[in-house]
């Protein structure tokens, strides 16, 4: 009965030899039926009995970490196969922490080796770019430097022609690369430190170079700066070395420049292969490894859930064994009696595995067993808070009345099939998307809540069609119940006509199935409408609620809580009914008694008293006063009758609040503090439902 | 009224803040680190705080230089997260912290590169907080002007710089007061933001500020003692923001001794408090312990109060 009720359960000691400790942990582990209570409460993380271990595991986690983000790095998919593999045992725990050991170091010295031919390859290729970019800067220098010659003209007029004889001043240069974004600033900083005596030129490289160490791609430029004098220049260089720009020897003759390039080419090719090499060998390292790395992180998860729980444990030392405390759902012990002695089988150890159940005055945990269907139920329930120990479990009613009472106010056909539809697309295809492991949170809110969204579209499926609503339109099946009795004149000159359900207007039958069509077109559809469904809510809600209390009067009968019913169940149900469902009972009374249909005045539209106006009058005690038309009251006796339920609910009202504690009180006059006798955790599930 | 608007630009860094706050390692997690035996035990307690697995990705055996660095690195992600995110006037106070972070690395780099240290080994020294562009080049200047002309003019600390530019090259002694120069300028500028502010920024940030104004006076002219730092030049060093400005400030320049400063330090109750008790001897708290601690105090003043 567990679906209706939390889960039997009970407080064990189970007694472990320590071969077979970890063995035992695991299969238990498998099962997931238990909740183990930590015996060793006030030691810290690092002084646990197993940390060992749990370092070591998290050293195994690390290495596997480092090799899956090479693995993506390279874009190798890591193959899912979706299996469950079991804890290894500890021998094999040795084995898989070389198996990574190996695989990492190996992948380090790969890297390492990469990294050194990729900075190889980039200085060479730098190399070659200033080769190819400078030859534009040296023409310009070589070539009369007609630049140099037009500005210093016009102001050296009388020597010119000896400096011109001179030729142009001996420039020393310096060439190198950088980073794109760093041209401004070092430029500045040339500029500043140089006090403008040296010539900068630079021209970008087009393609975008790969950086060893990050492997990001970045786009650097070349540049050249002509300088006059030693101090200059290694002033020029200092700033370069501040700005981590690269600094090549470029030959000065166009000959050499040549040469160099060609020599370039060569070696660029040549590494180009050996890089090439290198990288199939990585990659066919992290191939392997990809096949098996879900694998091995389960794996490793599991050691290392299997060791942290195994802290939990009280070594006790005389024994050589472990005593553990754990809560079990009694149902399940025969399992889990099954599970130790698998466990005790596997370690080869001798000594069975005790299971004692103890006797507690402890509150144990609430467990409830769900299934797919019922675990989001289940949550949306735990949310508003946890029922206590065997108190009556409001989920299986949730999974009606939550989305019913949802449907009841989205009420559209339309919405309702786009609604389900798209839960049922989740439902369908839920192993494929579950195994997708999708990261988003409101992703996995509306996947986890994709049998609540089903029923909910199905439900609002129904209330549309009751509502006749299809995004917003009705629709005409069955043909109306109403039509138009006035002639063509009449309708012209009329703005607006009503439709008298007295007269041939109305067929005298209703519509078979929801609201009529006819509502659509009508101006008081709203009134109408908002009266009807003002009256439904409130009697599915009164419903409702009596169903709660009811619940609540199960829980007390299965407590054996006398007093509880006595003092809180009775004065509820008397407050409820004799207030909300006598007024659900005055609509009832409503509907059926008046009539817009009638000759008669008194149970006609202009006499039929509203139900809202009449409750509230009676909780004020108040007289009704209805137009002299009509009668004052639905039925003879009602005044009366009112003043008494309102009279016997109010009564209830201290019986509710003091009753039950003034007893308690009473009871236990010599022992336990006031305060906590007002607070029922029972009234809890009347709340949640 | 005004705290109507906090939200829009306010809200979610002090959330962020708040929880920040709440994350820092408090006595009980003292208690616990103090019995660990190896850096491994302290990785694994540090698990359970709000430190999370920061030192996951390390192998083992861990070093004191690594957990170092990356309980920096864990601090200077959250502060440029929270100046990234931040909008004026939050943005310039944020930057105002950085300040003296820059500060201690421009002398950091200049004194390596007097001791002919190569920049690359200096450039990891540096505090992430306080790193700038031009930071590299800075080995190119030799005198204070060449400094600021190249390196300084472009970066947010030009304006303090302009007291310090002069033409004497940059040596032992100079390089100390730029640094106290800088701080000197730096702090003004400070104190004057957040005055202009106003509310509670000021009624904190100012006590704050002027309680280091004082302390920087302080330990300047006890430091002075014994060097060539004549008195006209230590009264230069002065912040003048703190409550030593005017007399007290006046009363340190003209001090000789140590007993002198204490004397002056008897007119303010809160420091005639510390320098009770402080003393050089094993055992007993340095003047420096007990400036920080009741720095520390006005720290935590300030926290739940803080709306910015």
């Amino acid at each position: 009965m567990s679906l209706f009720r939390s889960e039997d359960m009970a407080l064990c000691q189970l007694f472990l030899q320590s071969e077979a400790a970890y063995s035992c942990v695991s299969e238990l582990g498998e099962l997931g039926l238990l909740q183990f209570r930590d015996l060793n409460p006030d030691v810290n993380a690092f002084q646990r009995k197993f940390v060992n271990e749990v370092r070591r595991c998290d050293e195994m986690e690390r290495k596997l970490r480092y090799l899956e983000k090479e693995i993506r790095k390279d874009g190798i998919p890591m193959l899912d196969t979706g299996e469950n593999p079991e804890a290894p045992q500890p021998r094999e725990m040795i084995d898989l922490e070389a198996t990574f050991e190996k695989l990492e170091n190996e992948l380090r010295e790969v890297n390492q080796n990469a990294e050194a031919l990729k900075r190889n390859y980039l200085e060479l290729t730098e190399l070659k770019h200033i080769l190819r970019k400078t030859q534009v800067f040296f023409d310009e220098q070589e070539g009369g430097s007609s630049a140099t010659e037009s500005m210093t003209r016009a102001l050296i007029p009388d020597d010119s022609i000896a400096r011109q004889a001179a030729g142009p001043v001996q420039l020393g240069f310096v060439a190198g690369v950088i980073l794109r974004e760093r041209i401004p600033p070092f430029e500045r900083m040339l500029w500043r430190a140089c006090r403008g005596n040296v010539f900068l030129r630079q021209a970008e490289i087009e393609t975008p170079l790969e950086d060893p160490a990050t492997s990001d791609q970045v786009h650097k430029s070349v540049f050249i700066i002509f300088f006059q004098g030693d101090q200059l220049k290694s002033r020029v260089k200092k700033i370069c070395e501040g700005f981590r720009a690269t600094l090549y020897p470029c030959p000065e003759a166009p000959s050499d420049r040549r040469e160099m390039a060609m020599g370039v080419m060569t070696r660029i090719e040549d590494l180009n292969t050996v890089l090439n090499q290198t990288q199939d060998h990585r990659h066919r390292v992290l191939a392997a490894a990809a096949k098996n790395i879900t694998n091995w992180f389960i794996k490793v998860r599991k050691i290392k859930a299997i060791y942290h729980t195994l802290n939990l444990f009280n070594l006790d030392v005389t024994q050589k064994c472990l005593i553990a405390e754990c809560w079990v759902p009694t149902e399940d012990l025969e399992q889990i009696q099954l599970a130790l002695r698998r466990g005790t089988e596997r370690s080869g150890s001798s000594v069975p595995p005790i299971l004692n159940r103890m006797d507690t005055l402890e509150n144990p945990p609430t467990y409830n067993k769900t299934n797919k269907f019922t675990s989001g139920f289940q949550h949306l329930v735990d949310a508003y808070g946890v029922a206590s120990y065997r108190e009556a479990n409001p989920a299986p009613y949730t999974i009606i009345t939550f989305p019913f009472l949802f449907a009841v106010m989205f009420g559209d056909l339309g919405h309702g099939i786009l609604m389900a539809s798209f839960a049922a697309y989740l439902v369908i295809k839920e192993r494929t998307l579950g195994a997708k492991k999708i990261q988003s949170d409101v992703w996995n809110i509306f996947f986890g809540g994709r049998y609540i969204i089903l029923l909910m579209g199905l439900f609002s499926m129904y209330t549309g069609m009751m509502y006749n609503d299809v995004f917003s339109k009705s629709l005409n099946i069955f043909g109306s119940n109403w039509r138009n009795n006035y002639d063509e004149s009449t309708l012209m000159n009329s703005k607006a006509l009503q439709l008298d359900p007295n007269s041939t207007a109305y067929f005298k039958y209703p519509y078979p199935f929801g609201l009529d069509p006819i509502w659509q077109v009508a101006e008081n559809k709203i009134i109408f409408l908002n009266s009807y469904k003002m009256k439904i809510s409130i009697i599915f809600g009164v419903f409702h609620m009596l169903f709660g209390v009811l619940l609540s009067l199960w829980n007390h009968v299965y407590f054996r809580d006398r007093l509880a019913i006595m003092c809180e169940f009775i004065p509820q149900i008397i407050f409820m009914c004799f207030l909300f469902l006598y007024m659900v009972l005055l609509m009832f009374i409503k509907w059926v008694n008046y009539s817009a249909d009638t000759i008669d005045v008194k149970a006609g539209p202009y006499c039929a008293p509203s139900i809202l106006i009449t409750f509230i009058n009676m909780v004020l005690f108040k007289s009704s006063k209805n137009p002299d038309v009509c009668d004052d009251w639905m039925y003879a006796g009602q005044g009366f009758l009112q003043k008494l339920l309102v009279v016997i609910a109010l009564l209830c009202v201290p019986v509710m609040l003091l009753a039950k504690p003034i007893m308690i009180m009473r009871a236990r006059k010599q022992h336990q503090p006031v305060l906590n006798i007002f607070l029922s955790p029972k009234l809890k599930s009347l709340i949640i439902i | 009224m005004l705290g109507s608007f906090f939200n829009i630009d306010g809200g979610y860094l002090e959330g962020l803040c708040r929880g920040f706050k709440c994350g820092i390692l408090k006595q009980a997690d003292y208690l616990n680190l103090v019995q660990c035996e190896t850096l491994e035990d302290l990785k694994l307690h540090l698990q359970g705080t709000d430190y999370g697995n920061f030192l996951a990705n390390e192998p083992s055996p861990l070093a004191v230089s690594v957990i170092d660095d990356k309980l920096r690195e864990k601090l200077v992600i959250e502060f440029q997260h929270m100046r990234n995110h931040a909008v004026e006037p939050l943005s310039t106070f944020l930057d105002f912290i950085t300040y003296s972070y820059m500060i201690d690395n421009i002398i950091l780099l200049i004194t390596g590169t007097l001791h002919q240290r190569p920049i690359s080994e200096l450039i990891p020294k540096c505090h992430p907080l306080g790193s700038f562009e031009q930071m590299e080049a800075i080995h190119v200047a030799a005198t204070p002007a060449e400094l600021y002309n190249a390196v300084l003019v472009d970066t947010p600390l030009a304006p303090f710089f302009v007291d310090c530019i002069s033409e004497q090259d940059l040596d032992e002694m100079n390089i100390e007061i730029i640094r106290n120069t800088l701080y000197k300028a730096y702090l003004e500028a400070f104190f004057a933001f957040c005055k202009d502010l106003g509310g509670t920024t000021a009624e904190s940030m100012c006590e704050i500020l002027a309680f280091e104004a004082d302390r920087r006076a302080i330990i300047i002219t006890i430091n002075s003692f014994g060097t060539e730092l004549t008195k006209d030049d230590r009264v230069k060093l002065y912040p003048k923001v703190g409550k030593l400005y005017p007399d007290g400030l006046a009363a340190l320049a003209r001090a000789d001794d140590y007993e002198q400063v204490k004397a002056v330090a008897e007119y303010y109750a809160e420091y005639r408090a510390l320098f009770e008790g402080a003393g050089n001897n094993p055992g007993e708290k340095t003047l420096e312990d007990k400036f920080f601690e009741h720095e520390v105090r006005f720290n935590i003043v300030t926290l739940p109060t803080t709306v910015f």
